[in-house]
């Protein structure tokens, strides 16, 4: 909580900018700015990282979107914390990505790789909604941070806090890369489980069968 | 003629694919031996892409970009931790300039899968002329590994006749070749003179006379065993070097009769220090004696020059290295010379 208040992410947008959907999340306003509720931001916060850790433990690519110029590295360590499993976009989102995958990437790729993301995470998705509206469309689970003046029912699983400053977005990627990098451990911790098991059951065949 | 075209309806009617109250469906024969099916084609499993910029749609250059920006980040960790950085305005000034030569946007594209447009072609040297930089600043202090790591990341995105293209505009370095031989060619007015040059064996130095016995413990022993003889000197005598100027293969003073001519060719020479070091051999064509002389003079100056680098700054305040760009100034039209002009008439 006080790391989250300390890179201001209570801060809202203007309150004439005030979205009604999002007054669940307010806490109030002061100087003209919605203030936003740390205390609902927390469990979201936590459901969403669960979220990621449950999904790359299952095998599944996170696609981390950050297209300001400071988001850019934000999204490149985010990413690198997921292993192989985490991509990111720094630049433009080019509309189609998802929709239009035969022409961008060519039908051999499409055909060969798994060009759909299984989790996309949105740390400004007031520019991103060409790609917000795609994830809808190839039914992608989303998760973003929106501020008081998005609705947060444009992702799955909305974050509210502050869009604009970098330290809310690096704590907040942070925390969700870091879950990521459990759901790889998880992932190996199930497959050597696996394997311990698959040992266990061919030496108990070759006993009972001897 | 009707039972002919009855018969195909009846049998289609009969060729039913489902079944009624009174009849079950019976499937048609070719199903009845199911090894005649296609084996079940097991849909392969599909892999996830390779490259964490996937999803941009320009992964090769997007990588390249996240590679340069990574190195970028390392550097100038490394340096703000050597307090190299950030660098005051006085040292800053002090760096040398930089010098690079990256490739062009076409040979760059090479390095990517597709076209580089400008855009992307500028943001790339913007990192690489960062990363220049922080290589210059590592060198000049003296961190040369950090500044050879970087300049390795540099290389692939530089020119790779970068050395030529640097080089261009400065004057190429004189070869000599097997015996030692200097080509150097002068200029003056419409002479050009081709001068070879090569510097006189030395004799080997004779083994110095002892000068006097070791002074042991002190004695009141005269030191010098004969005072008023000379004083012997590290020079062996008898050994003064005399040297041979040949041009168009006649002797200096039976091509250049004049003395002023003479002294204007050997005033190089003189000037360095080197008047019985070089032996020189000149081809000369073009002009008169002022200009042949001023030709042969100027192809030994840059000869000694390449023999001898030091004296090239004694030369150039002597201004003896200069091409004397002194030419003939052409007549003018409705003029009788170059500059004399027809007498002036008042009408």
């Amino acid at each position: 909580m006080s790391a989250l208040l300390a890179s201001g992410a209570h801060m809202g947008h203007s309150t004439s900018l005030l979205n009604p959907n999002f007054i669940p999340y307010a806490y109030g306003s002061r100087a003209g700015i919605t203030i936003i509720d740390l205390e609902h931001t927390i469990p979201l916060l936590r459901r969403a990282a669960a979220l990621v850790r449950d999904v790359v433990a299952r095998d599944g690519t996170i696609l981390f979107v950050g297209t300001r110029g400071d988001l850019r590295p934000v999204v490149r360590k985010a990413a690198e914390r997921v292993g192989g499993q985490g991509y990111h976009v720094g630049e433009k989102w080019l509309p189609g990505t998802l929709t239009n995958r035969v022409q961008f990437f060519g039908p051999d790729v499409t055909r060969a790789e798994r060009v759909v993301p299984d989790l996309v995470i949105f740390l400004n998705p007031i520019p991103n909604m060409h790609a917000i509206r795609e994830c809808a469309i190839e039914h992608v689970p989303t998760i973003g941070i929106v501020d008081s003046n998005v609705d947060p029912r444009v992702v799955m699983y909305p974050i509210p806090a502050n869009d604009e400053g970098t330290r809310t977005a690096e704590l907040i990627a942070g925390v969700l890369s870091v879950a990521g990098r459990e759901g790889l451990a998880l992932k190996e911790e199930q497959a050597q489980n696996r394997a311990r098991s698959r040992e266990r059951m061919a030496r108990r065949r070759s006993l009972h069968g001897s | 003629m009707l039972r002919a075209l009855r018969q195909p309806m009846r049998a289609a009617l009969k060729r039913r694919g489902y079944a009624t109250a009174s009849t079950p469906f019976v499937p048609p024969a070719s199903l009845q031996s199911v090894d005649q099916l296609p084996p079940r084609r097991r849909i392969p499993e599909k892999t996830k892409p390779e490259s964490p910029t996937f999803y941009t749609g320009r992964s090769d250059f997007y990588d390249q970009v996240t590679q340069l920006e990574v190195a970028i980040a390392h550097t100038r960790r490394a340096l703000t931790t050597l307090e190299l950085l950030p660098l005051p305005a006085f040292a800053r000034a002090s760096l040398p300039p930089a010098q690079s030569v990256w490739r062009s946007r076409d040979d760059m594209s090479g390095l990517f899968a597709r076209t580089l447009t400008t855009s992307r072609y500028r943001r790339i040297l913007v990192l690489l002329q960062e990363l220049e930089e922080y290589a210059r600043i590592a060198h000049t202090a003296g961190h040369d590994e950090l500044g050879e790591g970087v300049s390795s990341v540099l290389e692939v995105f530089e020119r790779k006749d970068k050395a030529a293209v640097l080089a261009r505009g400065k004057r190429k370095p004189v070869q000599f070749d097997r015996f030692g031989r200097s080509y150097t060619v002068g200029r003056r007015k419409e002479s050009t003179a081709q001068v070879w040059m090569i510097p006189v064996q030395q004799p080997k130095a004779t083994p110095k006379p002892s000068v006097a016995p070791t002074m042991g413990a002190y004695s009141l022993e005269p030191v010098l065993e004969d005072p008023l003889a000379p004083a012997p000197s590290s020079r062996p005598a008898g050994t003064i070097t005399t040297t041979t100027i040949l041009v168009n293969n006649r002797p200096l003073n039976e091509y250049f009769p004049s003395p002023a001519d003479r002294e204007r060719i050997v005033r190089p020479l003189k000037l360095a220090g080197a008047l019985g070091a070089f032996n020189v051999f000149v081809i000369v064509r073009g002009g008169g004696t002022t200009g042949q002389s001023g030709a042969v003079a100027h192809g030994i100056a840059k000869g000694v020059v390449a023999h001898v680098p030091e004296v090239e700054v004694i030369l150039r305040k002597a201004k003896v290295t200069r091409r004397d760009p002194r030419m003939v100034e052409r007549k003018k039209t409705g003029q009788p010379k170059a500059r004399k002009r027809y007498t002036w008439v008042k009408r």
